[in-house]
């Protein structure tokens, strides 16, 4: 078994019309035992910018807060918050540096740019970018979620069709996973708010 | 000892790449049944590694007149089962002096899978077909013979893709204030055309053309549509 | 004649000229020295019954068997060498195991009966062990069922050769059941019918008085599948049986 599936857990984000979501399932476990239901893998850099980051559990909070490390460093040397390309440059190099010795996550990043357009990367372990126009998936269940979003996801969503197309689609993956799920939660991201929605889910 | 190995040292290489008996072609397979029908379907590429042997070879095995069989991946493997399968059938025409109904036939596949145990065939298979009384069930097997008897289910070098949906669009898992419907034919079909058409979006090993097969209390039904082929 | 046959009857593959195979046939012999077994097939069920012969008033009648349960939906009324018979059973319920365990259904009466007549004829040849039966088996059966087709009731010689029967007897009785039968037969009759003519035609053959010690009783039914007849209930069943029969009207009262 790889070691990115040790603790299981998924990421998801997709774009909408004028506005971005990312969610993440709550669970975290050692291998099939599942110790907590409330371990989140999405976090908020800026208003508009949100990581993902699933993989193992003790990078994603290493490599999360690495992140804010530099990000505060940045912010504190140019004077003005960090755009979402700037921000997965960073992410990037910050993990090719580990290209010998890896962090086991694989980040997922949604955020809506200076031009309030919507912005989705995602990215292998070693910092490899992907930047699709639709969605982009990763962690256990990814190939669960390939298929769910395939299907669902359609051009130019509404805030809360957006919600609907992307909870569904992570909640159905997770239950054909057995290190995913326990709950979930949903962050759209519009110009003027960001809606957090906590999604129930079947717990077994 | 030593001097042996030393002695053979680079033939010893040579020995140590085993002949690997298997090797997976790929393809992917999607059942449904309802109440008063059973419809399966599959795509029509054969493929081992990055290469294509086929666009047009269907996994679908038509057994019985109420009962056809999706079998995906050790092509070879599945050549040789489903021949089994058919002399197995004729023996137990002849013994019995009846055609062998849906439930027999899935459990003499699971004791032929089982029966090899420790050199199994290394095949994905889902068995549609028609029961005694009209109703439409899929069995759906893992290589050596367990098997679950259920209402959808999507195998092969896509399932893992596709069970999710078929979970969402049929059970309606996950889904609130919506009236369960019985599900028909033509909504089955349209399900397996939109499932497939995403496996060949992101399943290098599924592709081509979907070949459907559906049977109904007075008739059997074979379509074809295409899918992208690159 | 008795000079041809002193030359051929001793081995069971050769034919004699005239193309008979007498170890087979003195074998269906053998089976004319066994109890007497009756089976009636009804569209609502099928009986068996056996005389038990009684042969000691120190035997436990109740250890001998002589119609068995083979599946839940069939069952055996044998005669002639019990020691034979138990191979057959085992054989008979083994194909009922099997045909289960492959295909997940009850296998049919006519195919359990077939099962078994291959056993029959496999005598003289040698099996792989080299353990085979030297002569053929000195059995008769009944097989009553139930299966998709409906109650059904089957019957094997020693040749191996099995027909289905509207009813049948075998043993020592069988040539005056067998009379009984087919005047008294028909296919409109129920179950409960076939009960009191089945124990009174045994009750006709048998040299001993008929008692519920010295019967069994078993039917075999779409929805109770096997069922053999408790102590109880073959004294009700022999109530409905003394009445019929006008001749031995005192007699039966001053047995009882």
């Amino acid at each position: 078994m790889s070691i990115l599936e040790y603790n299981g857990g998924a990421v998801v984000a997709m774009k909408g019309k004028n506005c971005v979501a990312i969610a993440s399932d709550k669970r975290f476990g050692i291998q099939a035992q599942t110790l907590s239901v409330n371990f989140e893998k999405v976090f908020e850099i800026s208003p508009h910018l949100y990581v993902g980051l699933p993989g193992l559990a003790t990078d994603t909070q290493t490599v999360y807060q690495r992140l804010k490390f530099r990000q505060n460093l940045y912010e504190l040397k140019e004077g003005r918050s960090m755009s979402p390309k700037a921000f997965c440059a960073m992410l990037a190099n910050m993990l090719y540096e580990k290209r010998f010795g890896p962090y086991f996550v694989e980040p997922v990043v949604a955020a809506l740019d200076k031009n309030n357009e919507p912005f989705i990367v995602a990215m292998d372990l070693l910092g490899c970018m992907t930047t699709p126009d639709d969605f982009v998936v990763n962690g256990t269940c990814s190939r669960q979620l390939y298929g769910m979003c395939e299907v669902l996801w359609e051009p130019n969503l509404e805030p809360d069709d957006l919600f609907e197309t992307i909870s569904q689609a992570l909640v159905n993956a997770c239950d054909r996973d057995a290190v995913s799920g326990w709950g979930a939660v949903v962050y759209i991201i519009e110009k003027d708010k960001v809606t957090i929605k906590h999604v129930k889910t079947r717990m077994d | 000892m030593i001097l042996a190995n030393t002695e053979s040292n680079s033939s010893l290489k040579s020995h140590n790449t085993r002949f690997n008996p298997y090797d997976d072609n790929g393809g992917s397979i999607v059942a449904i049944g309802g109440d008063d029908f059973v419809v399966i379907a599959s795509d029509t590429r054969l493929s081992t590694g990055f290469s294509i042997y086929s666009r047009n070879q269907s996994k679908l095995f038509k057994l019985s007149k109420k009962s056809i069989l999706g079998s995906s991946g050790c092509w070879c493997d599945t050549l040789t089962l489903t021949r089994l399968l058919n002399a197995r059938m004729q023996m137990y025409l002849h013994e019995h002096n009846k055609e062998m109904n849906t439930p027999a036939l899935a459990q003499m596949l699971s004791t032929m899978l089982y029966y090899k145990r420790f050199f199994p065939y290394y095949v994905s298979n889902i068995l549609a077909g028609i029961e005694s009384d009209g109703s439409g069930w899929i069995y759906s097997y893992d290589p050596i013979g367990n098997v679950e008897k259920c209402k959808f289910r999507a195998g092969g070098s896509s399932g893992v893709l596709l069970q999710p949906l078929l979970d969402n669009q049929i059970m309606l898992s996950n889904l609130q204030n919506i009236d369960e419907q019985p599900l028909s034919l033509e909504k089955a079909i349209k399900i397996i055309q939109d499932v497939f058409t995403s496996a060949a979006e992101r399943d290098i090993y599924t592709g081509d053309e979907i070949r459907i097969m559906s049977i109904t209390a007075d008739c059997f039904k074979e379509e074809k549509i295409q899918m992208r082929k690159d | 004649m008795f000079l041809t046959r002193s030359e051929y009857d001793r081995g069971v593959n050769t034919f004699s000229p005239e193309g008979r195979l007498f170890q087979i046939e003195y074998a269906i012999e053998a089976i004319k020295l066994g109890s007497t077994a009756i089976g009636i097939c009804t569209s609502e069920g099928v009986v068996l019954a056996v005389e038990k012969r009684i042969t000691s008033p120190l035997m436990e009648a109740t250890t001998k068997e002589k119609i068995v349960e083979v599946d839940k939906h069939i069952g055996c009324a044998v005669s002639g060498l019990m020691a034979d018979s138990r191979t057959m059973i085992d054989r008979a319920r083994i194909e009922c195991q099997n045909h289960w365990f492959t295909y997940d259904e009850r296998i049919t009466v006519e195919s359990c009966a077939q099962a078994v007549s291959n056993l029959a004829i496999q005598f003289g040849d040698s099996d792989d062990d080299g353990a085979a039966m030297s002569r053929p088996f000195g059995v008769a059966i009944l097989f009553a069922g139930c299966d998709e087709k409906g109650p059904q009731l089957f019957h094997m010689d020693p040749s191996g050769t099995s027909f289905q029967y509207d009813a049948k007897a075998i043993g020592s009785g069988s040539e005056g059941a067998q009379q009984s039968l087919q005047e008294s037969y028909n296919r409109s009759m129920t179950l409960k019918e076939a009960i009191t003519l089945i124990l009174t035609i045994l009750k006709q053959v048998m040299e001993e008085k008929l008692n519920s010690n010295n019967v069994e009783v078993v039917t075999v039914t779409p929805d109770k599948l096997f069922h053999m007849f408790s102590k109880e209930e073959l004294d009700q069943a022999l109530e409905n049986v003394t009445p019929l029969i006008k001749d031995e009207g005192e007699a039966s009262t001053s047995r009882k």
